[in-house]
């Protein structure tokens, strides 16, 4: 039993960390404290929003160079757990 | 008790626990050591990120400048847009925020045996893992002529800084009518899209200022990137102004007059009012030194983790590291720098790691309100790293098309500072 928990702990412990690395990936364009100075923010979202988003620029139905490439990229279950983490984040500060 | 007795002894769960998570130093030893030597966009993210990923890891910072200036983005300062200030970031938050111990010391010699860097005030650093990103040094000597003297009045301005100062003050005290003259290195050097950046945004500070002013770049290639977006900004925008002379036009770049300020050429002699100088470039000193670079000048890396070719236990990234089709962009150095990270945590924590996954994204200006920018996404393939997938701007979009990217490249520049020193 208590294996069998440790083993769902860890691979809930292991999404998180697949949705960490995967959104360490979008800090280098999007600030992930919640501030926008004219990339929009993608943290504190509705994490089902997230995916469609995401979708949405890998089938080429939104257009984007940069989002474009990079969601291509993604596999659906990086997807998932990119956006699982992010909606969780928080929206963080008041705009300056 | 150790691993090793805890794993004889120990339930077949706990065995199983262990498996998955017993990190490479076990509990109760010092904490796993991680030298990064080199503050620039590489260096400052791989220790950034491996201290947000792992707690349980030391991380020590070597960069012998108190703040660091972009090089990216230092043509705006050269064309008037942006100050030097503003392109300038120090390393406070690293060390409140996130615990690294950063040394302001250069490293003088690495002991890859012992597992030391030696500093030059004489301190002596012990590392399990250690990182170099040194960026890039000139090789100076490859052309006659110009050597690092020649540097104070044929600015190469490659390196941001009291060089990009000198370069401004130059194009400031030049007559209106005089010539710019820019040499433009053979591949691969830092920033593909940088001379030819150069060349834009200080033909913008010339339409203003001194539009009877001519540009003259001397290449030692025969093209170069995004070659078409550059030709129609320039004859839509500066007409007449930019003149660019490829390699098989000019033969090879053979000597300097520093004194003439004037560059000799297989065929011809060129002098301008002010000589531009971008030298052929390899990784930066200390990887020469500490053996990591091969022939190419450049350090061949694994395109999973970084970890040098040549010396296991050090990891290269940024401009240093010999990575194939990935250009020499601080954004490649970022997210070099986090896949590295990543990976020297697992092998020093046991923690998970995903991917790799490896992009570029490169914004340049054409004037203040006229950029472009490319997309690159990158495969670890058979040892080396390929390019997936890339998008590069159009010729013919529209004005607005082009001022959106000014602004994405704006906020991108905001976003990326805080990414790797915020």
């Amino acid at each position: 039993m208590s294996l069998l928990l440790f083993v769902v702990h860890r691979s809930a412990a292991a999404q998180n960390e697949r949705g960490a690395q995967l959104a360490a990936m979008c800090a280098s364009c999007h600030r992930l404290d919640g501030r926008d100075h004219g990339i929009p923010s993608i943290t504190g979202l509705d994490e089902k929003k997230l995916v469609e988003t995401m979708e949405a620029f890998r089938s080429g139905k939104r257009s984007s160079q940069i989002m474009n490439v990079v969601a291509r990229s993604l596999s659906g279950e990086d997807i998932a757990a990119l956006a699982a983490y992010l909606a969780v984040q928080p929206k963080g500060a008041e705009q300056p | 008790m150790n691993s090793w007795t805890r794993r004889q002894f120990g339930s077949l769960a706990g065995a199983a626990c262990l498996a998955a998570v017993a990190p490479r130093v076990a509990r109760g030893q010092a904490k796993a050591r991680v030298v990064i030597v080199g503050g620039g966009i590489g260096g400052a993210t791989v220790a950034k990120y491996l201290a947000m990923s792992a707690g349980t890891i030391e991380v020590t910072l070597v960069e012998p400048k108190p703040r660091y200036t972009t090089c990216f983005f230092s043509n705006l300062y050269l064309a008037g847009i942006r100050s030097l200030e503003s392109l300038t970031h120090g390393y406070e938050t690293l060390t409140q925020r996130y615990g690294i111990d950063v040394v302001h010391d250069s490293a003088a010699a690495i002991d890859p045996v012992a597992k030391t860097v030696a500093l030059k005030s004489g301190a002596t650093l012990p590392y399990d893992r250690l990182v170099l990103a040194p960026g890039i040094a000139f090789k100076f000597g490859a052309i006659e002529g110009y050597d690092e003297a020649a540097t104070g009045i044929m600015p190469h301005a490659w390196i941001a800084g009291p060089q990009t100062e000198l370069l401004r003050r130059q194009l400031e005290g030049m007559e209106d009518g005089g010539v710019f003259l820019i040499v433009a290195p053979p591949n691969p050097f830092r920033c593909p899209p940088g001379p030819y950046e150069r060349a834009s945004m200080v033909a913008y500070y010339f339409k203003q200022f001194k539009p009877r002013a001519k540009i003259l770049i001397l290449d030692a290639k025969d093209s170069f990137f995004e070659q078409d977006l550059f030709q129609d900004a320039w004859d839509r925008l500066y007409p007449g102004m930019i003149e660019w002379l490829p390699g098989q036009f000019t033969g090879a770049i053979k000597s300097v007059d520093v004194k003439g300020l004037s560059v000799k050429t297989e065929g011809d002699t060129f002098t301008g009012a002010v000589v531009n100088f971008i030298p052929p470039q390899a990784a930066g000193e200390l990887a020469q030194q500490a053996g990591l670079a091969d022939q190419s000048g450049w350090c061949p890396v694994e395109p999973t983790t970084f970890e040098s070719k040549l010396q296991p236990g050090i990891h290269v990234v940024g401009d240093a590291a010999l990575t194939d089709e990935m250009p020499k962009s601080a954004f490649v150095a970022n997210s070099q720098a986090k896949v590295c990270a990543f990976a020297i945590a697992a092998a020093l924590t046991g923690s998970d790691r995903f991917g790799p996954h490896l992009f570029n994204t490169c914004f340049t200006f054409l004037a203040a309100d006229d950029a472009v920018s490319d997309a690159i996404a990158f495969e670890p393939t058979e040892g080396t790293i390929k390019i997936s997938e890339i998008l590069i701007s159009q010729v013919g979009e529209d004005a607005e098309i082009r001022r959106r990217v000014v602004q994405q490249a704006n906020g991108w520049y905001d976003a990326f500072m805080h990414d790797v020193f915020g």
